[in-house]
């Protein structure tokens, strides 16, 4: 089906509400706040944690515009929209343009798992990087817009220095953090291997804290440290990776359900023309006209220029993000809540039932491929120092004939595997090596130099 | 499937134009320019001549197997060329080489990847097969000689 698991659990949440058989009432929005944020660390740490730099990089120029120029222009293009429609001030309409303007790229994932394609090319690093970076966007956008419309005497200039601070300090403080630990994960020893995960969770909050304090955007800088982390070489790898995208399940279901729980289903009816209206002009109008401007100097292709656009799904952050108005008191921040709700449950109804067809449509799916587990599950970028390459035996190689413990290999290297004639023999000292065998080598790569020479000896 | 399944007309060259290493390689490599099964025919290049740093995969005999592994093939993808000319290879033996066979795997189907070059060495280290495909005239004649010599083996998948 493809419903994205965020309507699940929203939905549970509002069957659990007031209004639902559960009868729960929960309407402290300061509270759902803060449960919104917190989990939204998580999701970005372990976000950034999981992005293949290597894979990422070659995209990161127009990802990085998308986050940005293309997160801007959404919010400017609903500004005016709403401005238009609502005969309301154009802060007001730049309010509602900021919240809704980020995307979520682990719904988009979701779905096409579910559908069990994926997708070709720049396309799913793009994505990935895109929603990662922009939430930090929309979050200053949001909160800039507030500060403007609670303090008239600040100036958009103002806003634009403090864009600077928040996005520089951020990244900064977030390349530090991640550096300081990955330094402090390797260096301390630890005789618990449990501590390690909460270790860096308590490490993950402090970089966030840290920049908050100072100015910088914590969202980002988070996401960074994740990023740098995930992309160093760490002990307990997989033990941290897998708690923390057990944390960032474990968050959004938190977030779902408070937010279902915070919602009174009977508002939304009141909001249904305004909500679909708006929804339409965000994803036909205002997203497009975002992803073209960002992505034209790049030289995408029209049908991933369109692909880009349809898959703009929105998620909890801009129902986090609504929250603010009502903690701060802005005027109709009531109604900005439902809208914003209605709109964000339209996008991924709409768009994440048709995700899959649409990939398949513009011919840009693939199949999905597992990770194979392979005869040697172990790869070259996990290790830096080590390297697995196959080598062929021929009659004249001067290994032939030989017992492997007569071969001198170096100490920190062997020959995992041997193929002889269609058969796989897992080598001992006493195997003798034969001509036509396949040998795969796991090389320490400071010992080139001995094992050339003796792969290199010929009769 | 077998190794010889993998070759048709469009992957085997009867004479090859390359003089050396690199442009035996590149030119094996060329063939898969315009290949549907190619994403990036240029990770493919360095894929395989990151393995060659190692060590030289002319493994003596006059031929040679220039091989790696990368996520920017889409199935494993084969060629093979031979030369009349001797192709200053920098084989192990310091021998010219003769007979090239390029195999190219994806990242995560190493089981795969390791059954085909174990294939190759096996067919390619027998002197008689080396000499019959040295002898033979033409493409056709050459994708035959694989075919008939690997009717005894077993299948790889």
């Amino acid at each position: 089906m493809g419903i994205p698991t965020l309507l699940l659990f929203i939905g549970v949440g509002m069957l659990a509400g007031s209004e639902g058989i559960g009868g729960i009432n929960f309407n402290d929005a300061g509270l759902a706040q803060s449960i919104g944020i917190v989990s939204l660390l998580f999701i970005l740490f372990s976000g950034g944690l999981d992005t293949n730099w290597k894979e990422s990089k070659v995209v990161s120029l127009p990802a990085f515009t998308l986050a940005t120029v293309g997160v801007l222009a959404t919010a400017l293009l609903i500004a005016v929209a709403v401005m238009l429609i609502f005969n309301t001030s154009f802060l007001w309409g730049l309010l509602i343009g900021s919240i809704i303007s980020s995307t979520d790229a682990a719904a988009v994932f979701a779905v096409l798992r579910i559908g069990n394609i994926s997708l070709k090319g720049r396309l799913k690093p793009l994505l990935e990087l895109e929603s990662g970076s922009n939430d930090p966007m929309a979050v200053f956008l949001t909160i800039s817009t507030i500060e403007l419309l609670l303090n008239p005497e600040k100036t958009f200039l103002s806003q634009t220095l403090f864009f600077v601070q928040q996005i520089g300090l951020g990244a900064l403080i977030g390349l530090l953090g991640g550096k300081a630990m990955v330094f402090l994960i390797n260096r301390l020893n630890f005789s618990y291997e449990g501590i390690y995960p909460v270790f860096s969770l308590s490490l993950a909050i402090i970089v966030y804290s840290l920049t908050a304090v100072t100015g910088g955007s914590g969202f980002l800088a988070i996401y960074i440290a994740g990023l740098v982390l995930g992309n160093s070489q760490i002990i307990q790898r997989r033990t941290l990776l897998r708690f923390f995208d057990g944390l960032a399940v474990l968050s959004q279901i938190a977030m779902f359900l408070t937010l279902g729980l915070l919602i009174f289903p009977s508002n939304l009816i009141n909001v249904w023309g305004y909500g679909l209206l708006l929804a339409g002009i965000l994803i036909f109008v205002a997203r497009p006209i975002g992803v073209f401007l960002s992505l034209i100097p790049f030289k995408f292709k029209f049908k991933e220029l369109v692909f880009v656009s349809w898959v703009g799904l929105r998620g909890a952050v801009p129902i986090v993000l609504a929250t603010f108005p009502l903690i701060y008191g802005i005027k109709n921040s009531d109604l900005i809540f439902n809208l914003v709700f209605f709109i964000v449950i339209t996008s991924s109804l709409l768009q994440g039932w048709s995700l899959n067809l649409t990939a398949k449509l513009l011919g840009l799916a693939e199949p999905f491929v597992p990770k194979k587990k392979t005869q040697i599950e172990f790869s070259n970028e996990t290790q830096i120092d080590t390297e697995i390459f196959e080598v062929i035996v021929n009659e004249n190689s001067g290994m032939c004939g030989k017992q492997i413990v007569d071969l001198d290999f170096p100490k920190d290297s062997r020959i995992i595997l041997i193929v002889r004639n269609d058969q796989n023999i897992i080598p001992a000292g006493n195997t003798i090596i034969e001509p036509g065998d396949l040998l795969s080598i796991l090389m320490n790569k400071q010992n080139r130099d001995a094992i050339h020479d003796i792969l290199a000896l010929t009769q | 499937m077998k190794l010889s399944d993998l070759l048709n007309e469009k992957n085997v060259i009867a004479d090859m134009s390359g003089k050396d290493k690199n442009e035996a390689i590149n030119e094996l490599i060329d063939l898969f320019v315009d290949d549907p099964k190619v994403n990036d025919i240029e990770k493919v290049r360095k894929a395989v001549f990151d393995r060659e740093k190692i060590i030289s995969t002319g493994v003596g005999k006059g031929f040679a197997v220039p091989h790696g592994k990368t996520d920017a093939v889409q199935e494993v993808i084969c060629a093979f060329g031979r030369s009349k000319e001797p192709i200053d290879y920098q084989a192990l033996d310091q021998r010219p080489v003769h007979l090239v066979f390029l195999l190219v795997g994806k990242e995560n189907l190493v089981s795969l990847h390791i059954k085909l070059l174990s294939r190759i060495s096996r067919l390619m280290t027998r002197d008689e097969f080396r000499k019959k495909l040295m002898n033979a005239n033409t493409v056709k004649e050459i994708i035959e000689i694989f075919k008939t010599e690997e009717e005894t083996y077993f299948e790889l998948l």
